[in-house]
């Protein structure tokens, strides 16, 4: 489909707008969900203070470039762009013009910036009572944590995440990933959408607050109750599986090749040992049932890593599967780009980028048959939709568009 | 908590596991009415799971299960039979949404599929959670947590240089696809209903996890590389260090927390070498020198301490907290709310993560007990007669 067609199809969430304040990654993700469900979602941004996701070495050439960060081109697709130094009483108001017209709010600042800025909850719910604006923090609009400096690893180790994640035994190493930004924009999607639910039914409107911290907090569910149910606590984990095994990565014949096997019933178990031809240690005593291979789990491991060596990802996968054992490679970025799998499902679209050209960007795979999601457009230019919105959405005419954006109000 | 937005949605469950068990328990925890169907005399596998109150194992203990089905009304239904398929068609007949987690392969031997099910109400949203989906040369493969995990991009990442890839320290991409599938069904009911929403666990992880690092991989830009406690391409310092009583995570983006950060340690000599002008540099050349440097000063130093450090001087420092700490938490207190429960007293689960203002709540019921609720759901719902009840318990239908 061309990107064209793509704008044009109306998704299920066509005719919403939304204002969104979001930045970096927590707070742009919930409005790029919504932009490929079609909703409006206009990126209210600032050359006074960048986006983050903006800054970084440039890919082409060696001057900063705000037009080419790939993170960036990711998780903005799809949006609006415009540019409004909030630093000026006029871009307040044009703001609060804008709020009018919009269903949502999204906002990710610091606990209190919207307020400082006077167009906090109860300012844009006195323009709109039917709104709904959510706030997205790292620990919450209120509380002894509310103003603690934290990023996504930060969130990690204060939620319990990291504390498990090492190998057994040894130093917590943390995750390096961006989890709490995403627990935190996926439950923000959520209540968003709920709200926007109960709109439709009641007309209400709603003020969301979330933390990043619960967010990922409820996401614990296993080393939470450990805790509850036996006052244990967990630490570095490994591979291991409390009730599976054998359960890991186990090394291929490749540079650096990886493939992943876990075991959970007896048939899986009988399914592993045929599929690699029933050696003899497969019979040792010890590892004769579910209990006692969990408990010999370090000696299973051994034996089937010395199979594994021998043996590609790929072969290893075809033949576990092909005898309902749940196998699969540890893939890279690459992989999973040129995999058939993904490939047929979509997981990428080839989206033109103004300064870039063709960029592989990832599809959200919510996929919904009758109105499904879609890529609608590249990530926005900074301001690039000042036209369209101050002049088509509120009518503002061209020389005092022209006059704002001189005057370092739309900037 | 439990809020009342989702209040009149009629929900059915078909799930096990965590995946579709969370997504039905965000539902729930909204305000939706869901029934959970769980296998006569099994139930959800969660339930042999644990971990267990006192580690005394029982079905009706299992703190994975009582956390995943807070909120939620249980009924067992063997869909082995056409008994139990027709009375499934009657639930969906009253409700606007199906979720299961039943594999692909599951779903066509028991002829579940969204087309079949729709006869019985055609407004139904339907959301089908798989290990790989419902399309594509993986559709019928076999994956658990770190199957999905590796195929997902969590895995290359993680661990030290020449060991194995890890995996996450506890079983979490149901949770992710569990997020994807509630949003998507509150989604495709403002879209009108009568949809089919085909979620892929491993794209959960794939998707919005990880999908960037496919343009990152292109321009080589901060590749996750198996680098231990260190990740590659970030100005140091952005890891977990030890300190005096367990471990902290050290974090500074921004020049200035960095140069906060080195007054509070009081300018240290090393700091000024020229080797670390580059904080870029310092991390990927020098960080294993540079942890000993900074340890040095941590090692004097609580978590406790480093954290009234932090909020001081807003420095980003984080302890790395235990689940015991984190439970006892004063600032999350809110977020606990003790369950009674016949078989476990009364134990505390965490609820939404998020607040809402002004809105109605109610406080939580515990998980049901295991077809607890058959004579409220079959009799009342659906207008079984007690002795039609009795009977299809006799014939091992609930």
């Amino acid at each position: 489909m061309s990107q064209e067609d793509r704008t044009a199809q109306a998704g299920p969430l066509t005719g919403y707008r939304v204002l969104d304040f979001g930045w970096v990654l927590a707070g742009a993700l919930p409005g790029m969900v919504l932009a490929d469900m079609g909703a409006e979602v206009m990126k209210v941004e600032t050359r006074q203070r960048m986006d983050y996701m903006r800054l970084g070495r440039p890919i082409i050439g060696d001057k900063p470039d705000p037009e080419q960060h790939p993170l960036f081109h990711n998780v903005n697709r799809g949006k609006l762009s415009i540019a409004l130094n909030t630093t000026k009483p006029e871009a307040i108001d044009l703001i609060k013009a804008l709020v009018a017209h919009c269903d949502v709010v999204i906002e990710n600042f610091s606990p209190g910036v919207m307020d400082r800025l006077g167009i906090g909850y109860d300012v844009i719910s006195g323009i709109k009572p039917e709104i709904i604006m959510a706030s997205i923090s790292s620990n919450g609009q209120t509380g002894p944590l509310r103003d603690l400096r934290a990023y996504a690893p930060s969130i990690g180790a204060l939620a319990g995440l990291d504390s498990t994640m090492g190998y057994e035994g040894e130093r917590p190493l943390g995750l390096k990933h961006a989890y709490a930004d995403i627990a935190g924009a996926l439950h923000s999607v959520f209540a968003i959408v709920s709200a926007l639910h109960q709109k439709k039914q009641t007309g209400r409107g709603q003020y969301i607050d979330v933390s990043m911290l619960r967010a990922t907090v409820v996401t614990m569910g296993a080393g939470l109750m450990e805790y509850e149910m036996t006052g244990r606590v967990m630490g570095p984990k490994g591979n291991h599986d409390p009730v599976m095994a054998p359960y890991g990565n186990y090394p291929c014949q490749g540079d650096d090749d990886w493939v992943s096997i876990a075991v959970r019933t007896e048939e899986e178990w009988q399914g592993l040992k045929t599929a690699m031809g029933s050696p003899s240690w497969c019979e040792k005593e010890q590892f004769a049932s579910r209990y006692s291979r969990l408990g010999n789990r370090r000696e299973l491991d051994e034996n089937l890593s010395t199979w594994t060596r021998e043996r590609t990802a790929g072969d290893i996968t075809e033949l576990l599967q092909s005898h309902g054992v749940a196998a699969i490679p540890v893939m890279g970025a690459e992989d999973r780009l040129f995999n058939p799998h993904f490939q047929e499902r979509g997981l990428y679209s080839d989206i033109d980028h103004p300064a870039l050209g063709t960029e592989p960007i990832y599809n959200i795979m919510w996929n919904l048959d009758r109105t499904p999601p879609s890529i609608r457009r590249h990530a926005p230019l900074l301001g690039e939709h000042n036209q369209q919105i101050f002049g088509g959405l509120l009518g503002i005419d061209k020389e005092e568009i022209a006059r704002l954006e001189e005057q370092e109000v739309l900037w | 908590m439990t809020y009342s937005v989702l209040q009149g949605l009629r929900v059915v469950e078909l799930g096990e596991s965590a995946s579709a068990p969370y997504c039905a328990k965000l539902l729930a925890d909204m305000g939706a009415e869901v029934v959970k169907i769980e296998r006569p005399g099994v139930g959800d596998q969660a339930r042999e799971y644990g971990p267990f109150l006192k580690d005394q194992p029982h079905h009706e203990r299992s703190g994975l299960f009582l956390y995943l089905n807070t909120n939620k009304q249980g009924v067992t239904l063997d869909l082995e039979t056409p008994t139990g398929k027709e009375i499934l068609g009657g639930l969906l007949a009253q409700s606007q949404v199906f979720v299961h987690n039943l594999h692909p392969t599951e779903m066509d031997r028991l002829g579940l599929g969204y087309d079949s099910l729709k006869a019985h109400n055609d407004q139904l949203v339907m959301a089908s959670i798989t290990p790989f989906g419902l399309t594509g040369p993986y559709r019928n493969y076999k994956a658990y947590d770190i199957n999905l995990a590796a195929a997902g991009g969590i895995c290359e990442g993680l661990g030290s240089p020449d060991r194995e890839p890890l995996t996450f320290g506890t079983s979490e991409v149901g949770y992710f696809a569990a997020m994807a599938a509630a949003s998507s069904i509150v989604i495709a009911l403002l879209a009108g209903g009568g949809q089919h929403i085909d979620i892929a666990e491993v794209e959960a992880m794939s998707g919005i996890y990880n999908g960037p690092e496919a343009l990152m991989a292109v321009y080589e830009w901060r590749m996750t590389r198996r680098t231990g406690h260190h990740a590659l391409d970030f100005p140091y310092p952005n890891c977990i260090l030890r300190c005096k009583d367990g471990y902290i995570f050290v974090g500074s983006p921004e020049g200035r927390q960095w140069r906060t950060l080195l007054e509070v340690m009081g300018n240290p000599e090393w700091a000024k070498e020229d080797r670390f002008r580059n904080r870029t540099t310092m991390n990927n050349e020098y960080a294993d020198e540079v942890d000993g440097y900074m340890e040095e000063w941590l090692l004097q130093r609580t978590k406790a301490e480093l954290l009234a450090l932090a909020l001081e001087h807003r420095l980003p420092l984080a302890p790395v907290r235990d689940f015991g700490e984190v439970r006892n938490d004063e600032s999350l207190a809110d977020l606990f709310a003790a369950i009674d429960r016949p078989d476990t007293g009364p134990i505390a689960f965490a609820g939404p993560p998020y607040v809402l203002s002004g809105q109605e709540v109610r406080p939580p019921q515990p998980a049901p007990l295991l077809g607890q609720h058959n004579a409220d759901i079959y009799c009342d719902w659906l207008g079984y007669t007690k002795e039609e009840l009795v009977k299809l318990y006799q014939t091992g239908i609930i």
